[in-house]
């Protein structure tokens, strides 16, 4: 892949990033505004930047030929598109625009990150097939969809907080009720719980030549068994909606710190750099 | 002022400066109103009239070419109309041209509210301006000034926090359990003793979609005309705590000397429970419900004393907001009298933006 095109594609991903910096800002001042129609304006300001987020992947993957994910980079990029994505479908469908000043922060940290880093090397492609591009993009899919979950965890604890300490600040009103919370949170945590555990399935069916890579599974299984848990006690009913609030953003924070060096460990989730 | 032109002034008393005593003897009924209209609109020279009567106002707007004649004729048409005697010249105020424009689009923005905010006042304005819009009474000045501060009001409401939390008890325990709960129409509720405030919050909440109460006290009898008046259902003392295990808010002002509910006996409550949260009110003095109780998960539990600090907070904030509220409606304002303005060929903008206060 030439330079230039490199250069190019990234150009989006890194308007979209100041996008997403702006829409940070914008969410934080919309959740202590007290104006009903702040809010909106996040939403739009992040699909904005999705749709710049959207067009790299887009010109990424025409010039690699391959879904966007073969290097560290492309892999931070896709993670956190899919967080957006997650919230841009979960935002209107549960009337949850707020959402977008706790999702903005995060895809914009984990954007920057992969722009500053010298993480982004071509690398020769493997020619798998579908089952691996179907068994990444599930997998990074899954872990978007938690991440939007432990996001609605955050605001259900934030809110809980000022609920039990009586103190109820600007975000108070702005924040959707604590019931809404829980029910957006724990039916989000059990579909990003399914799509994960699609994605790990699938990673069984495709063929590879060398030893396995122990790391990268030592690590998914370590991430399938913690959900896994959180939603079986989560429909036994035996955890307190805190409880369940705060697991599910320890099990993200868990998530997002080992992410990075996990996928720099693992051998057979890190293609041959070319040249 | 020339032909065309006309000046939209008002007055009236208000809860500021009269008292209820002297208020309610000026207050018109509805079924008044149409007549009362006719008569002002004649007795204060008036071509388009528009009167608003509610328990903290008696206010009159108009659009006239004789504004003398108005403020001194008001006090009048009081004293003839309701047959009393009080002269209520020096409680009325009389405002014209662009402080009475001023004026209407803060009435119905409720920021010269007794409870600043209330959105109670907005549709009073609507009615009043409806009953003098249906008999004709109401042209072009009136229209417009009317229905431009309908939507000044609007914009105050969206673009400002000036309606928003509640200032009694009774609505920010509704307020809060909104904030718990979302939809209050699944919500069990049980009121335990017989207390005036416990009883005004478990209306309120039945006013925002709570489908029944259940109502327990020491004295069954007590209980059970409690539940009627609400609508609910009587539970007898020793059968609360059974029944409790359903419930989704507790409404508690007994007049008990110690804890009605501990944290031990909700702990052993709680386990019997689905994981559904609980919303605890305790509005007992001496309290009722062990504070400790707010440290277990799921359960939210306000006395007394938080309830009225917030309501309080409330208030305070809203009050701040009369400046911004103040600077939305400027525009508002401006619009009308640039109207205003063209309306008379622009002789009258520099008249009508003076305006006239008098006390």
């Amino acid at each position: 892949m030439r330079l230039t095109s490199r250069v190019h594609d990234r150009l989006w991903l890194f308007l979209a990033t100041l996008g997403y910096l702006a829409s940070a800002g914008w969410g934080l001042y919309a959740l202590g505004s007290q104006r009903p129609l702040a809010n909106r304006w996040t939403f739009l300001l992040i699909g904005a930047a999705f749709a710049m987020h959207t067009l790299f992947l887009h010109q990424r993957g025409e010039a690699i030929g391959h879904c966007p994910i073969t290097n560290l980079f492309e892999t931070l990029a896709f993670f956190s598109w899919s967080l957006v994505l997650t919230y841009l479908v979960v935002g209107p469908a549960y009337r949850m625009s707020i959402l977008g000043a706790f999702t903005a922060p995060v895809v914009f940290l984990i954007n920057f990150f992969a722009l500053a880093a010298p993480i982004d090397l071509p690398s020769t492609l493997p020619h798998l097939g579908w089952p691996l591009e179907l068994h990444a993009t599930l997998s990074l899919l899954g872990l978007g969809v938690l991440g939007v979950a432990a996001l609605a965890g955050v605001a259900y604890l934030i809110q809980e907080r000022q609920l039990k300490r009586h103190v109820l600040t600007s975000w108070f009103y702005t924040l959707p009720n604590v019931g809404r919370l829980e029910l957006v949170q724990q039916r989000v945590l059990v579909w990003g719980f399914l799509i994960f555990s699609a994605g790990a399935f699938l990673g069984f069916f495709i063929p590879h030549h060398g030893p396995d890579d122990w790391v990268k599974i030592a690590w998914s299984a370590v991430v399938w068994c913690l959900y896994a848990a959180l939603v079986v006690v989560l429909a036994l009913g035996r955890l307190s909606h805190k409880k369940t609030a705060l697991l599910s953003v320890a099990g993200y924070v868990f998530i997002l710190l080992t992410f990075w060096g996990i996928n720099s460990l693992s051998e057979a989730h890190v293609f041959p750099h070319e040249g | 002022m020339n032909s065309m032109g006309a000046h939209v002034i008002c007055g009236g008393l208000t809860f500021e400066g009269v008292p209820v005593e002297l208020r309610e003897k000026v207050a018109f009924r509805d079924a008044q109103l149409p007549d009362a209209l006719a008569q002002m609109k004649k007795m204060l020279g008036l071509r388009e009239a528009v009167l608003v009567s509610t328990c903290n106002r008696v206010e009159y707007f108009g659009a006239t070419t004789q504004p003398d004649r108005a403020a001194s004729a008001w006090p009048d048409f009081l004293r003839q109309f309701h047959a009393v005697t009080e002269d209520f010249s020096a409680l009325s105020f009389q405002l014209r041209g662009m402080p009475c424009v001023e004026h209407l689009y803060s009435v119905a923005s409720g920021l010269k509210s007794m409870v600043v905010g209330e959105t109670e006042v907005l549709g009073q304005l609507k009615d009043a301006y409806d009953v003098a819009h249906t008999h004709g009474q109401t042209g072009k000045w009136l229209n417009r000034l009317f229905q431009s501060s309908f939507a000044a009001a609007k914009s105050v409401r969206t673009r400002t926090a000036i309606t928003r939390g509640h200032v009694s008890v009774g609505s920010v325990s509704v307020e809060l359990a909104a904030k718990i709960f979302g939809d209050l129409r699944g919500c069990r509720v049980m009121v335990l003793g017989a207390g005036e405030t416990s009883e005004r919050t478990a209306r309120s909440l039945l006013r925002h979609g709570v489908p029944s109460i259940l109502v327990a006290n020491r004295t069954f009898d007590r209980a059970g005309a409690i539940a009627s008046e609400l609508g609910g259902e009587a539970v007898r003392w020793e059968e609360w705590e059974d029944r409790a295990v359903d419930v989704d808010i507790m409404i508690s002002s007994t007049s008990a000397p110690h804890y009605v509910l501990t944290q031990e006996k909700l702990e052993a409550l709680l386990r019997r429970r689905e994981r559904r949260p609980l919303f605890l009110i305790d509005l007992a003095v001496p309290r009722d419900f062990e504070p400790s109780i707010n440290l277990l998960d799921d359960v939210f539990l306000y006395d007394i004393d938080d309830l009225q600090s917030i309501a309080q907070t409330h208030l305070r904030e809203r009050q701040t907001e009369i400046t911004r509220s103040m600077e939305i409606l400027k525009p508002h304002v401006e619009r009308y009298m640039e109207w205003a303005g063209r309306q008379t060929g622009g002789s009258d903008a520099d008249d009508l933006s003076r305006g006239l206060v008098s006390a």
